[in-house]
Order: structure tokens, then C-alpha cells, then sequence
């Protein structure tokens, strides 16, 4: 390896770094992928159609596997041995869900794939809050077309023309799967109260697609899919990438510096072996940064030299800064009206095949909060869990035959809310390096500050309203405690894992750390790559926008090569 | 099959082994008789430090290893636990009762696990079943019952809180299973070439259900 000379070094294999590896791959540079966690391969490694008897504690989550035993999830979550991170004193909470595998987060992912919309690029415009992107719906839009059709996303229908909902253009979607019982059944208790249900853009291959298997339409997603039939950078982006005989993985490889030469330029970056503890640094011609908008934002400031005393890039004190995450609550109820159906299969595509988008775009001035959420809603007749007790919580004395007859009953008739909404940018979430604490190799970790705004907090109680609402038109009882406070039923900061915004784009190096093709304002052959490019947080899951801009990103990166400017 | 019903006394909890344990075992037996120990041995692994690890961070998913923590039940309360989760889910006419599935064994796994939750919940389960042990297995069959009808009516908040946790882990350990998928209906977990979504008379039962909430 130490002879081979490089074009591109990619910090990151998921979303980001998968996308820009396929693109500047494809386009005949040589590149070089490193990886903190370990090789993974999909094909071989998913539990596909294990049941929960065959797994330890029937596969609960534990602090090991914190999503389940069977999540794909390796060597991390919530905590990842030996690489801590922290907390500021008097913050409000703050998680950081990490893996340590090929292909980073995409392996476990949600596959929700919405596009932004034209409003969500433009928020500031709109009423005032939070930064305008640089780019705009149009900008973006042909690459979510292209994003589409190569990963492979179903949800096809006919145009609905919903505000800031964009309809994808015939061609880009697959089928939508149909409706299951509980989501015919919901879709009437929302449309009473005027509220619209429309199908899922799910990253699930539904159809016939060249080059991929098509879904079993059984076990769950978030294992990871043996047969590649839905979006995960280790089945869609990476082989093709490997296939150009372009690209070279290194694993295990954890970046903690982007290292400069004397001009001023990327010369490469350096890693510590997280199996041998042995530092190492590579070159190439130009860096991308594609690591997790914390990690990236760990590497930069981490990254000191006498020109940046105070890390790269972050001369004007942007890199950490506008960090946020989504709105996240849940209320599940259960229905009588789903008691005892016929039995049927809703395994389904594995995510949802309806959801409710925001609704209430021109009345935010009424409802108290200035942005809005969708709402992700799951039931049906799943493969039952250790969680099969609560069905039964109420009913305490029941046993044997009344018992089995009541679970029987219950089975499949409760049906979960969930609400994902935008995070107006405040000034008290950010991250930077904790003065004192390391991780294992002696490198600075980051310490996160996180406080919700009543943007976010009004915005959660209207979710618990609308939830209860719902409920009760459907004829069912919210279970559990119903908490109506905002402040407290609110998700953790991070808890939704679609932290972003560390390392922004703008319109100069005032304002922003990178331009609106993650080429950074300081070094110019230094990119990023990965979601902490985002401007805003609208409420539609960020994966699929993140590979969206990481191909536009990577094509104007691919042009700049070829023309000499890096 | 064994199943404790209230009238029998309660056969003794012979426990369910996996395959993969069963193999285990034999490879035990196996070594012991290869070096001409002349004793078969039939039963875990005994003797060594007891192992108080979890399955780590990235344990094998495809093929799981049995739990690599060790029991700490003792047969009592073993036993106890096969008796009272026959009472929670004896044997139907078409489904097999808890112990018959290994119930107790999972119970066992669950109490002795290193990960907070199951901590918390090791003194709730114990030191219910040290409480609830005489009651049911010396006693006669009558009293055997009224001592386990009573523990759901009970008002102390320890017993409560036993019957609770030990009933939830009954009903999640139980219907996990593929006999449990059966008796409960679940039919997924099938490949599949095409989700033809619900049938005609499910449509037919919400349409009613619609009706009936003026929706």
C-alpha cells in the first residue's frame, strides 16, 4: 500500500463515503476507503429469519446490542468500547449512536428515503429562523432522481402535489407496497381529522430491478439484508466501487487528523490501527471527510496546526457549531376495532408503507411552533418479542387457556406513533473537544452541549395531541403514561441518530465551513462529505438526502480533478 | 411431554437443552471417555470459575452462541419456576405447555444475565420463587394452586411485582417460540415474491369496524 499513490482518501464508508467512493470510483480515481470498525459482509452475516428463540434473551437489546441482539449494529451503539465522548455540565442530554463496520450506519437504517423539499432549503426565508442553504430544491432534486433510481426506492403513486412533499418524477420509484390492515385502519382515524396518509419512500426493492434481488418481504430491515434488496452502502455502493478495480479499503482505520502540507493543502490523513494501537498516516491528492457529522467534526479540530491553532477550517469558530437532530416521541395505542382479525402476514417491506407527512405548513403561526413533523407509524402482527407480556399488563390474573385466548386477541392490535420533526439550529448545540478526556489512543474526544428550543418543545406536545387525537377517533387507549409536557416527553438530543450540521455550507468561510459542494473554504482540496454539511434538519429523515448531495458533491470533485484545480 | 397440571403433583424439571449444547455435552462425554476416564458424565460443563461476561459487541448473529454467562438457579427454584410456569401456561389441546419448552432454563438464562436489566430483575424473580418454593413443591396439589391463584390478588408490593415480572417473562419467553407463533398466529417470518397485502375478508372486518366508530 505504501507505494501506491492515491487520488482521493474517503474518511467514512456509510452513506456519505459509500456514495463518493462510487462516484469518484466510477470516474477513473483511485481511492482509498478508510473504515474505523471491521470488514462486514452482508451476504454472510445477517441473521435473515433467525427468531428471537434462537438468540440470547430472546434478543433483547442489552447495553452490547442496545437495538437487539439481531441488529446490525457492530462493536457500538449508545457507548463504543474504549472511544468515549461526553457531556457538558449543565447540558441537557445528548447520546451518539456510533457502529465500527463497513458500511457505518446504512447496515441498520430506518430505509425511510424522503427527499427534502423547497421549503426546507429555504427556512430562514420562510419565517425567519435558523439559515438558508446555499442550494435550493432544484439544485438538488436531479440527484435525488439519480440517488433513487440507483439505490432502489419504492413508494411509486400518483402525484400528490403536497406542500414541500415532493413527488418523485415517474420513473424514480418503485411500487408501493400496499397498505397493511393496521395502516388501512389508521389512514381513516387521520383523514377524519383532514390529515393525509401517503405511501412510504422506502429504500426497499419492490420490483424488478437489474442488477438486484428484489425484497422477501419478511425479516426485519434493520438486521441488514443478505440479499441486498434494500439500501445498505455494503451491498449497492461498495461492490460496484470495488468491481472499477479503483478502490482500496483499509479497516479499522480510525482517522483522527487531516494532515497539511506546506502550502497549506490535504496530504493525507492520519489513523490509529484500532487492533494494534500503531499510528499511520497516507497520503493522496485530496481528502473527503465523510465520517458522521461528529466524527468529522472530531477530525477537524483535532487537526491543529500554526495555521489553524484552533482546527482546520475552523478559523471563524463554525466547525461543531449548528449541530442538531430530529424531534422524536412516541405514543402507541391499542384498538379493539384489531382485535382477533383473520391472521395474516404483515412482515411488509420491512419499513413502514404509509406515513403521514407535515400537514399544518400554513398554519404554524396558529399552532405555536414554526416547523413541522411527519409521523412514522408502526403495527401489525410482528414477529412476537419479550414484549408480548404488555399486551397482557392490565389483565393480571389471567392464566392458561383465558390467557392464551386473550393474547390471541390483543396480538397485532396495537399500532405506535411516532413523530419526526425539524429542529430549528440554536446556539447551545454544538460539539467540541473536551479539554481533558481521550479516547484509548490518547486522541481528544468530543463533549457535546445540547439544549431543545421551544420551537422543538411546542412541536412535541402537538405531536402528543395529535397522537391522543387519533387514538381516540380510531376507539382505542393511549397505553402508558401520557406525558403532555413537551420539555419532558421530547427525545434525548442525538436519540434519533440523524445528528447533522457540524461542519456547514454556506455562501463563504464566514458563515459556513464548506461551500455548496462540501469543498471547504480553507483548504481547497480537503471535502465533506457526510450530513454535517447540512444547513437545516428538516424533519424528513436525512439518509437519502446525504447521498443525494455526496454524488453532487463527488461529480463537481470529479470535475475539479480533471481540470487540475486540486 | 411433560406438563404440570394443578391436579398431579408436579413432575420433576428436566431441563430443555438446545442442540448446539446438546453437541456441547456430547463432546464432553466424548473427551471424558477418549481419555479413559471410565465415567459418563451427562450434564453442563462443572467445576472452573463461574463466567459473569456478556456476549459482547459483536457477537456472531447468524448462528448464536448459547449465552456464555453461568446459571445461577438452583434446582429449587428451578423447579419452583417450572411449576409456576405451567400454571401461567399450561398445555392446551394444540399447544405445549411452558415447561415443555424449556421456560424455566430461559428464566434461569434471564436471572443470570450481567446486563442491568436482568440484574434488577434477579432478586424480584429469586427471591419470589425462594418465597413461593415450599408452597408448591411439598405441598398438596389444592394448596399448590390457591398459593399461585393468590399471588396475582396479592397485596404486597414484592409479590406484585414477582408475579409480574415472572408471568411477563413467561409469555415473552414462550410465544417467541415457533410452538408460540402458532398458538398465537403469527405467519410471517416466510420469504415471499410479491406482499398482496390484506385479504378481502380482513378489508370486509374493518369496513364493519369503520362503521360501527362512524368513521
Amino acid at each position: 500500500m505504501a507505494t501506491d499513490t492515491y487520488d482521493v482518501i474517503i474518511v467514512g464508508s456509510g452513506a456519505g463515503g459509500g456514495m463518493s467512493a462510487y462516484h469518484l470510483t466510477k470516474s477513473g480515481m483511485k481511492v482509498l476507503m478508510l473504515e474505523a470498525g471491521r470488514d462486514y459482509d452482508p451476504r454472510v452475516e445477517t441473521p435473515m429469519f433467525n427468531t428471537n428463540a434462537e438468540a440470547p434473551l430472546r434478543g433483547v437489546g442489552t447495553p452490547d446490542k442496545p437495538f437487539g441482539f439481531y441488529d446490525a449494529t457492530v462493536d457500538g451503539g449508545w457507548e463504543v468500547p474504549n472511544e468515549p465522548y461526553t457531556v457538558a455540565d449543565g447540558s441537557e442530554p445528548f447520546i451518539w449512536w456510533r457502529p465500527r463496520m463497513l458500511g457505518g450506519r446504512t447496515n441498520h437504517w430506518g430505509r425511510i428515503a424522503l427527499r427534502f423539499g423547497p421549503l426546507d432549503f429555504k427556512p430562514h426565508s420562510r419565517d425567519g429562523l435558523g439559515y438558508d442553504w446555499p442550494i435550493s430544491y432544484d439544485d438538488l432534486a436531479p440527484w435525488y432522481d439519480k440517488t433513487e433510481k440507483l439505490i432502489g426506492v419504492s413508494g411509486a403513486a400518483p402525484p400528490r402535489n403536497l406542500l414541500n412533499t415532493p413527488d418523485s418524477p415517474p420513473g424514480c420509484l418503485m411500487e408501493a407496497a400496499p397498505p397493511r390492515a393496521f395502516e388501512i385502519f389508521y389512514e381513516r382515524g387521520f383523514r377524519a381529522m383532514g390529515i393525509p396518509v401517503i405511501p412510504m419512500h422506502g429504500a426497499v426493492v419492490t420490483g424488478q430491478m437489474e442488477g438486484r434481488n428484489t425484497c422477501l418481504f419478511a425479516t426485519p430491515c434493520g438486521r441488514g439484508c443478505a440479499i441486498g434488496a434494500n439500501f445498505q452502502s455494503t451491498t449497492v455502493l461498495l461492490p460496484p466501487a470495488m468491481a472499477t478495480g479503483n478502490l482500496t479499503i483499509t479497516t479499522n482505520a480510525l482517522v483522527y487528523q487531516v494532515d497539511l502540507d506546506k502550502a497549506g493543502k490535504a496530504k493525507g490523513v492520519s489513523y490509529v490501527d484500532r487492533k494494534t494501537g500503531q499510528h499511520r498516516s497516507v497520503t493522496a491528492k485530496s481528502v473527503v471527510l465523510a465520517a458522521g457529522s461528529g466524527e468529522t467534526a472530531r477530525i477537524l479540530l483535532n487537526s491543529k496546526s500554526a495555521s489553524f491553532p484552533n482546527g482546520l477550517c475552523n478559523t471563524h469558530g463554525m466547525v461543531g457549531r449548528y449541530l442538531m437532530d430530529t424531534v422524536g416521541l412516541n405514543v402507541t395505542g391499542q384498538f379493539p376495532s384489531l382485535e382477533g382479525l383473520p391472521p395474516t402476514n404483515d412482515d411488509g417491506q420491512g419499513t413502514e408503507h404509509t406515513y403521514v407527512p407535515w400537514w399544518g405548513y400554513e398554519k404554524q403561526k396558529e399552532l405555536g411552533f414554526p416547523r413541522g413533523y411527519h409521523i412514522e407509524i408502526g403495527g401489525g402482527r410482528h414477529m412476537p418479542s419479550m414484549g408480548m407480556g404488555g399486551l397482557v399488563r392490565d389483565d393480571d390474573d389471567l392464566v392458561g387457556e383465558d390467557l392464551r385466548a386473550k393474547l390471541r386477541q390483543r396480538f397485532g392490535s396495537t399500532i405506535s406513533f411516532n413523530g419526526r420533526g425539524e429542529m430549528v439550529p440554536n446556539d447551545d448545540c454544538y460539539c467540541e473537544l473536551d479539554p481533558a478526556a481521550k479516547d484509548k489512543w490518547g486522541i481528544p474526544v468530543l463533549r457535546f452541549h445540547w439544549k431543545w428550543g421551544e420551537s422543538e418543545t411546542n412541536q412535541a406536545a402537538h405531536m402528543v395531541k395529535t397522537f391522543v387525537e387519533v387514538i381516540d377517533r380510531l376507539g382505542g387507549k393511549p397505553q402508558g403514561h401520557i406525558e403532555t409536557d413537551g420539555r419532558k416527553a421530547i427525545s434525548k438530543g442525538g436519540e434519533m441518530i440523524h445528528e447533522i450540521g457540524t461542519a456547514r455550507m454556506g455562501h463563504d468561510d464566514t458563515d459556513s465551513v464548506v461551500n455548496q459542494y462540501g469543498q471547504s473554504w480553507a483548504v481547497p482540496n480537503l471535502f465533506v462529505m457526510d450530513g454535517a454539511v447540512m444547513v437545516s434538519s428538516p424533519d424528513k429523515n436525512p439518509t437519502l438526502s446525504i447521498l443525494a448531495l455526496a454524488w453532487r458533491s463527488a461529480d463537481n470533485m470529479a470535475t475539479l480533478a480533471k481540470q487540475g484545480a486540486l | 411431554m411433560s406438563a404440570n397440571s394443578p391436579e398431579m403433583e408436579p413432575e420433576p424439571y428436566v431441563s430443555k437443552i438446545d442442540r448446539r449444547t446438546a453437541l456441547a455435552w456430547i463432546g464432553v462425554v466424548g473427551a471424558a471417555a477418549a481419555a479413559g476416564a471410565g465415567v459418563v458424565v451427562y450434564g453442563p460443563m462443572k467445576g472452573g470459575e463461574p463466567v459473569h461476561r456478556g456476549y459482547g459487541t459483536d457477537p456472531k448473529l447468524t448462528k448464536p452462541e448459547k449465552a456464555p454467562w453461568s446459571r445461577i438457579m438452583t434446582q429449587a427454584q428451578l423447579q419452583t419456576a417450572a411449576v409456576l410456569a405451567d400454571f401461567v401456561l399450561p398445555a392446551s389441546a394444540t399447544a405445549p405447555a411452558a415447561s415443555a419448552l424449556g421456560i424455566p432454563d430461559f428464566i434461569d438464562e434471564w436471572v443470570s444475565a450481567p446486563y442491568p436489566d436482568q440484574v434488577k430483575d434477579r432478586p424480584v424473580v429469586l427471591n419470589g420463587l425462594n418465597a413461593l418454593s415450599a408452597k408448591v413443591l411439598k405441598a398438596a396439589a389444592a394448596d399448590r394452586t390457591l398459593a399461585m391463584q393468590a399471588l396475582s390478588a396479592s397485596a404486597d408490593p414484592l409479590t406484585k411485582a414477582f408475579w409480574k415480572k415472572f408471568r411477563g417473562l413467561t409469555i415473552g419467553a414462550y410465544y417467541t417460540t415457533e410452538a408460540g407463533f402458532k398458538d398465537i398466529g403469527y405467519i410471517g417470518n416466510v420469504p415471499r415474491s410479491s406482499d398482496p397485502g390484506p385479504s378481502a375478508e380482513v378489508k370486509a372486518v374493518l369496513e364493519r369496524e369503520f362503521q360501527k366508530l362512524g368513521l
